[in-house]
């Protein structure tokens, strides 16, 4: 909801996405903050920072596909890999450069996607998300035994790094920039999806299948849609990833990444663009940190061992995305809008 | 013709030991309507009780493997009161989702109790195979698909023709109403997940027996998937045939296509049969028909 005194007095101002000048200045802040981030952490953080803008794409797609559609998706590391080995093969191949690549790995991805999604004309449910799992077998068994000149087969891909007007994508910041100016388009593609009839069309699939069909929504076109949608994302995430780390293989997308994925839409929020953001933040950076104190605690108490540690990790997050279905399933976004709307009513509650 | 014949056999005993694992699913699915996306880790961690039992604790089999049991039922019950007593009447999306993170951490608690290293898990059943004529059986395949057949049949008297197997079947149908005729969904929650964890038990020391055990073998769980979606999820004597199906259909396709198509396109195969299923008939051969007027 709006602060007190904010009215629309437009069509533009009431489907704006930014509403106030607060919101304004935050946004150029976190801009800025983006931007200026590489010249001020070391080039581990920054290494982190790029790995979660490469996640926040592919799990904004999930959030699309899931959150906002319902359609339950396992093999969301799937898509993305078939963004990434597309992305490459089209980059060794056909020599084609980056701002080519990458989209036509995320359409590689989309079109992948689009036929798990048709089979919602048989199936729903959890049965769908069943489909996924199995798009997931086919990936891998599809990248090893196709022939080995196409994507590499079990020794993977191997990339030169992205160039444009002579420049080329090595270094650790110029990645990160690269990374940052992707992901921003797509977040605000994203906002712009989900505000828009295809966006309204996939929250009233999600709530009712039966009732929006009669409400003459193409529910099995929407659905297929929302796979299509979130597919892309992921191929765009895959094809960033390819460059990034500059070498594909398959183990790099399995079914474990996949329910990564989903453990990061469930924190964040379910149904909230900013959500998404918020959940690869905060399990990539629970995740990151036990890497990075795992050495020290282990030093601590040299009797558990570095095993453990890890371990421990998994037994943590997984507990974390327990406790969030029990007590808050709508994720972090929830507590934050219930924060903001009892502040911006103080002191008058009603 | 004798290969053929092996190949069939040692299929169709391959598939009765994807049907008991497949048969912790639709346990779990039968008496709670929650699909259980942990069934590859609650075997696991099933063998690897059995594993601290008999190797580590050194208890003859004979109390060592009742006791493992008794500690997985345990265990599901301890995943029923943290977990699920608290989702009862929820949606049912929670309540798979929680399977998933469920996933994550009972492979975190194999690791942190029992360690990533590879464990050799006692040998229950005598290693050396059957023979009869020229065909080869395994001896813990063929006593495992025996127990297999009478716990399928057991199952689906209790859950076809018991008081308490029809109550739960009726949570498995719909909780608001199970629980508006007076049915306490907690209490069916809480068998499914002893269930689930004692079957779950048993499917682990059939597939293991004499082999190695770490955590990587869970995906035996994705690998029954096939089996149960083939039955229908609620049915579990159905489960059997549908196991042998697969397994047979999949020791064949190992032997025959392999070496053509190279790789494994035997492991991919299930999942093939899976994907036709779904397209074709996505309530199985014997899973309920629900009707819906669209």
């Amino acid at each position: 909801m709006d602060p007190a005194g904010v009215f629309a007095t437009s069509f533009e101002r009431d489907q704006a996405l930014i509403r106030t000048r607060g919101q304004c200045v935050a946004l150029v802040l976190l801009f800025v903050a983006l931007v200026i981030l590489p010249h001020v952490l070391g080039p581990r953080l920054v290494a982190i920072s790029t790995n979660m803008l490469i996640m926040a794409v592919v799990v904004i797609g999930l959030q699309i596909n899931m959150g906002y559609a319902g359609q339950i998706n396992l093999g969301q590391a799937a898509f993305m890999g078939v963004g990434a080995y597309a992305t490459g093969a089209l980059a060794i191949k056909f020599n084609l450069p980056f701002w080519l690549s990458i989209p036509f790995g995320g359409c590689a991805a989309a079109v992948f996607g689009f036929i798990f999604g048709l089979s919602a004309v048989r199936i729903k449910g959890f049965y769908l998300a069943l489909t996924t799992i199995a798009a997931q077998t086919l990936f891998h068994f599809l990248i090893l035994n196709l022939p080995q000149s196409w994507f590499g087969g079990s020794n993977g891909l191997t990339l030169e790094p992205a160039q444009i007007f002579g420049f080329s994508f090595v270094s650790e910041t110029s990645i990160y920039y690269l990374c940052l100016a992707v992901t921003a388009a797509m977040v605000f593609g994203a906002y712009g999806i989900v505000r828009s009839r295809h966006g309204r069309a996939f929250v009233a699939v999600c709530d009712d299948d039966v009732a929006s069909g009669l409400m003459g929504i193409n529910v099995v076109r929407t659905k297929a849609t929302a796979f299509l949608i979130g597919a892309f994302y992921a191929g765009i995430g895959g094809g960033l990833w390819a460059y990034y780390v500059r070498f594909v293989a398959v183990d790099q997308f399995t079914l474990f990444h996949s329910i990564w994925f989903i453990a990061m839409v469930i924190v964040g929020g379910l149904g909230s663009i900013t959500g998404a953001l918020i959940g690869v933040f905060v399990i990539k950076a629970i995740q990151e940190s036990f890497v990075t104190l795992g050495p020290s605690i282990v030093a601590q108490f040299p009797s558990l061992g570095g095993d453990v540690v890890f371990a421990m990790m998994n037994v943590f997050l997984g507990g974390i995305i327990a406790a969030f279905l029990i007590f808050e399933p709508r994720g972090l976004m929830h507590r934050w809008n219930i924060l903001k709307r009892s502040y911006r009513l103080w002191p008058f509650p009603y | 013709m004798i290969d053929f014949v092996n190949y069939f056999i040692n299929g169709a005993l391959v598939g009765l030991l994807y049907a008991l694992i497949a048969m912790g699913f639709v346990v779990i699915y039968r008496a709670s309507k929650v699909f259980n996306f942990a069934q590859g880790e609650l075997v696991v961690f099933g063998g690897f009780i059995v594993w601290w039992m008999v190797a580590s604790l050194g208890l003859p089999l004979s109390i060592g493997i009742p006791l493992a049991f008794v500690a997985a039922a345990l265990f599901g019950l301890l995943i029923e009161r943290v977990f699920f007593s608290r989702l009862a009447g929820e949606s049912v999306f929670a309540m798979v989702m929680v399977t998933i993170g469920l996933l994550i951490l009972i492979r975190g608690l194999i690791l942190v109790l029992f360690g990533p290293q590879v464990r050799s898990f006692p040998i229950i059943f005598p290693l050396q195979p059957v023979i009869i004529g020229e065909i080869l059986i395994p001896r813990s395949l063929l006593i495992g698909g025996a127990i297999t057949v009478i716990v399928g049949f057991g199952l689906s008297w209790f859950f076809n023709r018991t008081r308490a197997g029809l109550r739960m079947t009726a949570v498995a149908e719909d909780h608001q109403v199970a629980l508006s005729m007076g049915i306490s969904v907690k209490r069916s929650i809480a068998f499914a997940w002893i269930l689930g964890a004692v079957l779950s038990t048993l499917g682990a020391i059939i597939f293991l027996s004499g082999k190695s055990l770490n955590f990587l073998a869970s995906d035996i769980g994705l690998a029954a998937l096939p089996v149960a979606l083939l039955a229908g999820f609620e049915a579990i004597a159905g489960v059997l045939l549908a196991g042998l199906i697969v397994g047979i259909i999949q020791g064949l396709v190992t032997a025959y296509l392999d070496p053509i198509v190279g790789g494994a396109i035997g492991t991919v195969f299930p999942f093939i049969i899976m994907l036709l299923i779904l397209f074709i008939r996505p309530t199985g051969m014997f899973g309920w028909k629900t009707i819906e007027r669209v």
